[in-house]
């Protein structure tokens, strides 16, 4: 069965909070046919699988964790587009039962919406256990729907629930604002056209400052927006505070009635080992050592296992000693022209030097990253990391999420370039993104260059270490001052420590292994074929004769390490390698090791970051950053020179 | 004679003599009412003022009922200008008002909720009541910002001050509205606090908004 034959069933939906256990249980409920996918037009990941309720199938599919339905976030619109699909069968929604306040005005808003709404009451247990009590049939009374309470890791309640989503209730339960408002919603709803959901939904979302709604159907397209507009700023002026916010507010104190009517909670008694594991990470002293073990176990991963281990396997062994002589011998017997024949398997060939590189390289330094990811990710460290780095970050004007991004950086700058995503403001973006291509080595130069400055002395290493990283916050602190926009406000959920499921993150990383495929690939490739292109026209030479100068010049070095510096930007690890055996050869003196590693370092990572950066952030921001780099890369450079050769150091 | 008009005469001659100045011709050259020697001579009918060689002496009882006025008068600044963000001379013609109707019970409240300040908006102390003197034994004002609580303390939210309103729904999101119940866990490397079953981390700048008192 096809994902396309999905289509044809009726949908059911899966809400809830972030980290109630909602992929647990949407993983129950389909078991077969589950495809992971994009939402069109955003980053954000739904899954969609085949379940059946009672004797009816379904295709359910499973929406990113909202704390709200008026969208605030790019995750929250995508669940709320989902949920203004037409003929919906049944929103599941879950909820973690330890935290119902939160849940049930996810509950109240979908009642709004005139939706079928079956709630799930999940880790009833771990609330029990924490002395939360909750009467189930009174709030199914109350709210005029089920309420199943459920163990998903243990599959309990799992039948209940499917039985109830054959026949789901529109909640009965309405929350009613103040006069004011309710008269404006009376008077909006007789403006709006029909939609899947109740009008006095839509007119809430617009009320409380969600104008997003009016492009998500065509049945807006004739509402008159400027009186319904009218009709808000009139409302606006009454209320000292944001309208959105004093709805959710009076949601809240509903809520806050309901759960003094179904639910009891004892003292909590003294917290169990995992609540207090889950506290010492993010403690300032305490945390420390876990961070340093967490980011120790990552290097090792990644960069021992990952970017060492499997890519000697791939691309010593398995590409350089079985596919690509393979190929070559195919190429050399059945392609008659030698231009095409190079083209494809030459030095700078598409498959012997683009494939080599984008699937013995770079696959498995971000396969083992997004492997190591998804766990950080799904135990719930994720966002102490990002407590205990937050300082650090803040100086240079990012939130402590940005650990992720620089971190991605050590595998692959330029799949690194493609998770700025993660976030929350432009600013931000372009922050992590200049940072990424100016100040942090990718694996593939990491390695060689280590074993260039470790041969010479530690001190070489120290003092490259510290003017990388010394740029790093420099031009962070200037980027933060200079680029235009606001920094995001460090707020953010702390899910509770948990072990992880594995079958989670399977299928989490092999849908990002694709991504990659569909992202990142092709960029590797086109950056193959520039370097083939130079090279065969004769540009490659002439470049190096028009940097050469400023090499010998600016740097001091000799004038063979030009090749190098071009090479590294069209390969990095090329670049670096180029150094290694100019050192080898006694070439180069320590002082200009030293120069030319920090240069190169701060140097755009390769080509095909730079096309990453252009595909990102434009091709605006991308040349003015390349610019910057460029000049700023020589300009350390040179100082680093004269400083070290004043001072005699090495 | 009007309350008003006493109580007036009796704030003038607290602040002057808070300078110095006890003169009866710079008392009634300072004093607004169109008949200053009518409520002198009523003072002192009362027994609340004394004269002594063209001075004008409050006694204790006139004393105590000034310093009472002034205290109200400073309160009701601070209350408009600190919390309500008032222009300054909306807020000197309120507190005039103010001084006049405001009773003892709610003068202790306002007192409490600003925390016992010293110091009027303008500087000028504040006259202490019995509720400063009761606090400073105890040594906790009523509500202060979250950053002004010690770890580990369980605090309602009063309320929030005007923050990027992404922010406020996004603390909403969380339980983190007036009147939520929380814990505050630790404020280094960043606040964290729980609310309910749910943790939340915020900034420093965020958990200055957040106005509590302890419970």
């Amino acid at each position: 069965m096809s994902s396309n034959s999905l289509d044809s069933l009726p949908l059911s939906i899966l809400v809830g909070n972030p980290n109630v256990g909602k992929s647990v249980i949407f993983g129950l409920l389909t078991r077969r046919y589950v495809t992971v996918s994009n939402y069109p037009g955003t980053t954000v990941e739904v899954a969609r699988g085949l379940a059946t309720f009672g004797k009816k199938r379904n295709e359910l599919v499973d929406t990113p964790g909202v704390n709200s339905l008026v969208p605030m976030s790019e995750d929250e619109k995508v669940t709320r587009d989902i949920l203004l699909n037409p003929g919906v069968r049944a929103v599941i929604q879950v909820a973690d039962a330890k935290n119902l306040r939160r849940s049930l005005v996810i509950t109240l808003q979908l009642a709004e919406m005139d939706l079928p709404v079956v709630l799930a009451l999940n880790m009833f247990d771990e609330a029990k256990s924490r002395g939360i009590t909750i009467d189930v049939g009174a709030l199914s009374q109350l709210l005029g729907a089920d309420v199943i309470p459920t163990v998903a890791t243990q599959k309990r309640g799992m039948d209940q629930l499917s039985k109830a989503a054959a026949s789901p209730r529109i909640p009965s339960y309405r929350v009613r604002y103040a006069d004011r408002i309710e008269e404006a919603v009376a008077k909006i709803e007789k403006l709006l056209p029909e939609t899947p959901i109740s009008k006095r939904a839509v007119a809430l979302m617009v009320v409380s400052g969600d104008s997003s709604i009016y492009g998500e159907s065509k049945a807006f397209s004739k509402v008159d927006k400027a009186q319904i507009a009218d009709i808000v700023s009139q409302l606006e002026k009454e209320y000292g505070e944001p309208l959105g916010y004093f709805i959710n507010r009076t949601r809240i104190s509903v809520v806050d009635r309901i759960l003094n009517q179904v639910m009891a909670s004892r003292e909590s008694s003294t917290p169990d080992w995992v609540t207090r594991l889950g506290m010492l990470c993010m403690h300032r002293i305490w945390g420390l050592p876990f961070l340093a073990v967490v980011l120790w176990l990552m290097y090792e991963f990644i960069g021992r296992f990952g970017a060492g281990t499997l890519v000697n396997l791939l691309e010593g062994k398995i590409f350089g000693h079985y596919i690509i002589p393979f190929l070559v011998r195919l190429a050399d017997k059945t392609i008659p022209y030698a231009f095409l024949r190079d083209m494809l398997v030459g030095r700078y060939g598409i498959i012997s030097m683009g494939f080599t590189y984008s699937f013995g390289i770079i696959l498995p330094v971000v396969g083992t990253f997004f492997l190591a990811f998804g766990i950080l990710e799904d135990s719930g460290y994720l966002p102490r990391l990002a407590i205990m780095t937050n300082r650090i970050f803040k100086s240079m004007g990012l939130s402590g999420k940005a650990v992720l991004p620089i971190v991605l950086g050590l595998g692959c700058d330029t799949m690194a370039t493609l998770t700025a995503r993660i976030m929350e403001t432009r600013k931000e973006r372009i922050i992590v993104t200049l940072l990424l291509a100016l100040a942090v080595p990718c694996s593939a130069q990491l390695g060689v260059m280590l074993g260039l400055l470790g041969g010479l002395s530690v001190k070489a290493t120290l003092i490259w270490c510290g003017t990388v990283l010394g740029v790093m916050f420099l031009a962070g602190a200037l980027a933060s001052k200079v680029v235009p926009g606001d920094c995001s406000d460090f707020l953010l959920e702390i899910p509770p420590l948990r072990v992880p499921q594995l079958s989670n993150i399977i299928t989490k990383t092999g849908a990002r292994i694709e991504w990659y495929f569909k992202e990142a690939v092709w960029l590797f490739i086109v950056g193959t074929v520039v370097l083939f292109l130079l090279d065969k026209s004769g540009g490659l030479v002439l470049v190096e004769r028009g940097a050469s100068p400023l090499v010998v010049r600016v740097l001091s070095l000799p004038p063979e390490a030009t090749d190098a510096f071009i090479i590294g930007f069209l390969r990095r690890d090329y670049g670096a390698a180029g150094l290694y055996m100019l050192a080898k050869n006694g070439a180069l003196d320590p002082v200009q090791i030293v120069v030319s590693v920090v240069t190169m370092t701060l140097f755009i990572p390769c080509f095909a970051n730079f096309l990453m950066i252009i595909k990102e952030r434009g091709l605006r921001v991308a040349v003015l950053m390349a610019s910057f780099i460029f000049v700023f890369a020589f300009l350390i450079g040179y100082v680093l020179n004269v400083i070290l050769r004043h001072a005699r150091v090495l | 004679m009007e309350r008003e008009r006493i109580e007036e005469m009796l704030e003038l001659l607290w602040t002057l003599n808070e300078t110095g100045h006890q003169e009866l011709s710079l008392v009634l050259e300072k004093s607004k009412d169109q008949d200053a020697k009518a409520v002198l001579n009523d003072l002192r009918e009362q027994g609340l003022i004394d004269d002594a060689d063209g001075k004008i002496v409050l006694t204790e009882n006139g004393q105590a009922e000034a310093t009472e006025i002034v205290r109200r008068y400073r309160l009701a600044e601070a209350l408009l200008s600190h919390v309500l963000d008032l222009e300054d001379n909306e807020v000197m013609d309120s507190a005039c008002k103010f001084e006049h109707i405001l009773s003892p019970k709610v003068t202790e409240s306002i007192c409490t909720f600003l925390g016992h300040p010293p110091v009027c908006p303008h500087g000028k102390p504040i006259p202490r009541g019995e509720c400063c003197l009761r606090s400073e034994t105890e040594m906790k004002p009523f509500v202060t910002s979250l950053t002004g609580v010690e770890v580990g303390a369980r605090v309602s939210v009063v309320f929030i001050s005007p923050m990027l309103h992404s922010t406020l729904d996004r603390l909403a999101g969380f339980g983190v509205v007036p009147g939520s119940e929380m814990r505050l866990h630790q404020k280094s490397p960043s606040y964290v606090v729980q609310v309910g079953e749910t943790t939340v981390a915020l900034d420093e700048d965020i958990a200055e908004g957040i106005y509590v008192k302890r419970i």
